[in-house]
């Protein structure tokens, strides 16, 4: 059938689709797309915001505000504002409320941010060899994941800083070993439905090894929820390690928010900027992540890109 | 049905022998036996289930992936460019993934699934390439564009930079066949690698695997329920009912004389035009007697 020529069309001429205008999708190069899907989102640009501005306080101000925090600087319990008080108010010990909880940020998001690390790390790492080779490796993983899992956490956290001290290294590991298990849930289920894709057949049918289908190309589809997870699981950390602070459990030289709320907890009727500001920074910081784990999830999809 | 056949060299590039295919007690494939030589094109034709898709993973050993599949019987011997034979059911992982993609290349079925979405077109034949070569990523990139232009994807530079789901269902065939393509394989296995493109992509994706078989010199085995497709570029047909060989032969052979009622009924089922002609309805199929013997 030589004569009937029916691909007379090789040359590359695809039929324009009506329905679709592409022309606009390609404008901007690929690696903007993300940052614009991300920027069209207003509350995670908010919360980006908010999340520089407390960065910028807790790390860049106290350089330039001179002076030890732990230094008396007025009568105890001056309300803000009050004759010979400062902006944030005294403490129990006439200390500066603003200046502790400006130079206490470090130590909380410090101790948060490694716990996040090791728990996105082991978890997805976990959950990724769990959903992916399935059969007794993920029969023995998930039992492990679930022994983790029905251990009372704070309990846990409680037993190990008590074994190995209020250091930063056990209060990360301790928050650590708690919150592992819902992100290598997490990463097995979309392994489990991933592998099955004909684009992993595909990845093995040009010779990718075990580890590479693993890690190259299942790992990058599962992102959008890891990453919103990993931002989650900051705030919870961070809500985490205040817990543990409050009951005494962190450095007490650190001055955490966590644990300047516990130690104002006695005066809570007659003063109430003790708590409330190191508080709100506790609150604005997990609220700002949240919405920027919102936003991430947009601009993570290539998908949603250019919509 | 290819005007001139190229002579055939004496041993296959591919024999398929006696392989059997289970999966937990069920036979998806029965014994199946047949070869492939040096640039030429084999089409293993049958229906939904026959065991065509199960065939051609089992030859890319993927078939026991994620299934209780295994490779009861048989073997499936390769001979590879530097002339040595392997059988590709003993051979260990490690040699196998030498071979996928390098020597034995695979086309699935949906484009629009087959390719990863995270990544751009251009990157994932640049994967393929450096898995297989030792080069640096500008030349692999540069390799990349070469073969994009060989499957005739037009302006291939903004295309290599472009996601999966910015293209057409065409287009990603396209880049699945130069990814397929990328390290001059000298099998290609095309899983009914038209079904899910309409009409016109159809002939010219068919038109481009035979252009490039030409270039290439690949042989290639087509995986097909349509035997218009078969009649198109097909040298040898092996059609498969029920996970066993129906029949097989040189295609012109089968089309002009099918012995099993099976072809016979296969071959009938395709419209002809004119069939109509006098008829106010379209008419119910004739029931063939399938098993009957030959």
């Amino acid at each position: 059938m030589a004569e009937t020529d029916v691909h007379g069309m090789s040359d590359g001429q695809e039929l324009p689709d009506p329905h679709l205008d592409t022309s606009r999708l390609r404008q901007a190069p690929a690696k903007y797309q993300g940052l614009r899907m991300f920027m069209r989102n207003k509350a995670a640009v908010f919360g980006a915001v908010l999340l520089i501005a407390i960065l910028f306080i807790t790390f860049i101000l106290p350089i330039f505000v001179t002076g030890d925090r732990t230094e008396r600087v007025g009568s105890i319990h001056l309300a803000p504002g009050a004759e010979g008080s400062t902006t944030f108010g005294t403490d129990y010990l006439g200390r500066d409320v603003g200046r502790i909880v400006m130079q206490g940020g470090s130590a909380t998001l410090k101790v948060a941010g490694l716990a996040a690390l090791v728990i996105v790390v082991v978890g997805t790492t976990i959950g990724a060899v769990a959903g992916y080779y399935g059969g007794w490796v993920d029969n023995v993983l998930m039992r492990i994941t679930e022994f983790f899992q029905v251990l009372p956490g704070l309990l846990f956290a409680i037993v190990i800083v008590a074994l190995y001290g209020a250091s930063t290294k056990s209060i990360v590991l301790a928050i650590g070993l708690i919150a592992w298990p819902t992100i290598a849930r997490l990463v097995r289920a979309e392994f489990m439905r991933q592998k099955n894709l004909e684009y992993v057949k595909a990845a093995r049918a040009i010779g990718a090894s075990d580890a590479r289908i693993i890690f190259k190309t299942i790992l990058p589809n599962t992102m959008p929820v890891v990453i919103v997870q990993s931002t989650l699981v900051m705030g919870g950390a961070i809500l985490f390690e205040a817990g543990l602070a409050f009951l005494g459990l962190s450095n007490p030289k650190d001055l955490s928010w966590g644990f300047y709320i516990g130690a104002n907890r006695t005066y809570f009727l007659s003063n109430w900027w003790g708590l409330t500001f190191p508080g709100l920074m506790i609150f604005f910081t997990v609220l700002s992540l949240s919405l920027i784990g919102d936003g991430l999830q947009d601009a993570a999809n290539p998908k949603l890109r250019g919509r | 049905m290819r005007a001139e056949t190229p002579l055939r060299s004496e041993t296959p590039l591919l024999s398929v022998q006696g392989l059997t295919v289970t999966f937990d007690g069920f036979t998806a494939v029965s014994e199946l036996s047949f070869d492939l030589y040096e640039g030429q094109t084999l089409a293993i034709v049958g229906e939904s289930g026959s065991g065509k898709s199960v065939t051609a993973l089992s030859i890319m050993r993927l078939v026991t992936l994620g299934t209780r599949a295994k490779i009861a019987e048989g073997q499936i011997f390769f001979r590879q460019p530097d002339g040595s034979t392997i059988d590709l059911v003993q051979a260990d992982e490690a040699e196998l993934r030498k071979i996928r993609g390098n020597q034995i290349s695979m086309i699935f079925q949906e484009p629009l699934t087959s390719l990863n979405p995270v990544y751009t077109a251009g990157n994932q034949v640049v994967e393929a390439i450096r898995l297989h070569q030792d080069v640096t990523k500008a030349e692999a990139y540069q390799r990349a564009f070469e073969v994009f232009e060989r499957v005739r994807i037009p302006e291939p530079k903004k295309r290599l930079k472009e996601y999966p789901h910015q293209m057409s269902g065409g287009m990603r065939q396209r880049v699945m066949i130069a990814m397929a393509l990328s390290c001059d394989p000298t099998v290609l296995i095309a899983d009914e690698p038209t079904t899910a493109l309409d009409v016109t992509i159809q002939a010219q994706i068919l038109g481009l695997m035979r252009a490039l078989q030409d270039e290439t010199g690949a042989a290639v085995i087509m995986i097909t329920h349509d035997m218009g497709v078969v009649a198109e570029v097909a040298d040898d047909i092996v059609v498969m009912r029920n996970s066993k060989l129906v029949e097989t032969g040189n295609v012109f052979d089968i089309f002009e004389k099918p012995t099993a009622p099976y072809t016979k009924a296969l071959l009938a089922s395709i419209p002809r035009l004119g069939s109509m002609t006098g008829k106010s309805q379209p008419e119910r199929f004739d029931l063939v007697d399938m098993d009957a013997p030959v």
